[in-house]
């Protein structure tokens, strides 16, 4: 079963709660174990704020795969208008830690928009 | 490759000569040299009112399990293989201890009675809990139990505060963290030059940076504005990032 949820939330730090609620809602419709449901919440997290980089304005878009037991997340960020796509470098350090947690991650050219993405398979349990 | 004397000289060479050695001595020359690392996580994370020491000896801990237990021969980074132990480390230091200053005392409640929770559940079951396991034993609804979760963990946006604080954007307060994160990795440089800073400004960049405050909180304690810490946080980075320049 394929559920996709699509958001676009502005760029505030008070707002990326709503991009790890659905991670989680939707991991936990996936069966994932809590401790996976906590590392993709953290995941998520961190792939939003390396699209926003030092981004000062405009809407992050967030696309939300569940296929059977994989949650796959991609995010692109749609700068405020007259503002240049910001392409920079993302933080060592989040790479390090999405590299840590999730089976598989990536960027992509969502248009003229870098999309980064992870995916995450959850440990399938008998319920 | 080993010298003749027996130190090794890349990363590769240490790790496999650890695994066959298990010699003390090594073990710490890899402990120290991937410090850094721990340092930065328990940055990540030092926020809620859990302050950044006690997160750096939980990190340093898990620095020092994932050493011991890091397998060369299997085909992970030592890097990404101790990011994972450290992260999960401080969860569950989270989980015992940790929760949101500005939850609801309900979510509170239901964020620690979690953490027994999925112990005991954890052990029963031999594997980590589901949404749906936990809220059977909590008696409470799935919902419930994502909501507390969600108070439960420092996550690095709730520590950014609320919109517009000090006039910065999202970008801005995170490449000022970035910062800060980087100044709690240097310490040995960064004492000298906080004594070079104004009373006021020292003990906000110590409340924020060591004690992982948030700037609303620094606001309430010192009796000024939330805008005023951002902007005495912003100048004093500035001027700390002057004085590692010039120590470089």
């Amino acid at each position: 079963m394929t559920d996709v949820v699509e958001l676009a939330v502005p760029v505030r730090a008070d707002l990326l709660v709503l991009a790890r609620l659905t991670a989680a809602t939707l991991a936990s419709r996936a069966e994932f174990g809590i401790e996976e449901i906590e590392d993709l919440r953290l995941v998520t997290e961190e792939l939003c704020l390396s699209v926003i980089g030092a981004s000062a304005g405009g809407v992050v878009h967030l696309r939300f795969v569940r296929d059977g037991h994989s949650i796959t997340v991609e995010c692109s960020l749609e700068p405020e208008e007259g503002a240049p796509v910001a392409v920079g470098e993302p933080d060592e350090l989040s790479v390090r830690i999405i590299e840590a947690l999730v089976d598989e991650h990536g960027t992509v050219l969502d248009g003229a928009r870098p999309c980064a993405w992870i995916r995450k398979r959850g440990t399938k349990v008998a319920l | 490759m080993v010298e003749a004397l027996g130190t090794p000289v890349t990363a590769a060479d240490a790790w496999v000569e650890f695994a066959r050695t298990r010699d003390p001595a090594l073990r710490d020359r890899l402990v120290s040299e991937n410090i850094g690392l721990a340092r930065r996580l328990a940055h990540r994370f030092a926020h809620r009112g859990q302050p950044y020491d006690d997160l750096a000896q939980v990190a340093s801990i898990a620095l020092i399990k994932a050493v011991d237990r890091y397998d060369p021969e299997r085909n992970v980074a030592f890097s990404t293989f101790a990011t994972g132990t450290i992260i999960g480390e401080l969860k569950r230091h989270f989980r015992d201890r940790g929760w949101a200053v500005r939850a609801p005392r309900r979510i509170q409640e239901l964020y620690l009675e979690l953490g027994a929770i999925t112990e005991s559940l954890g052990h029963q079951l031999g594997r980590s809990p589901t949404v749906p396991e936990l809220a059977e034993v909590a008696g409470c609804s799935e919902e419930a139990i994502l909501e507390a979760m969600e108070a439960g963990q420092g996550y690095r946006s709730a520590s950014l505060d609320a919109p517009g604080a000090g006039n910065l954007t999202l970008g801005d307060r995170l490449a000022t963290e970035d910062a800060g994160t980087y100044l709690v990795e240097e310490r040995s440089v960064l004492e000298p030059a906080l004594a070079a800073l104004p009373e006021r400004s020292r003990r906000i960049v110590k409340l924020r940076f060591m004690d992982g405050l948030t700037q609303s909180e620094i606001a309430a304690e010192i009796g000024i504005s939330q805008m005023h810490v951002s902007r005495l946080l912003a100048a004093s980075l500035a001027q700390l990032r002057e004085a590692f320049r010039t120590e470089e």
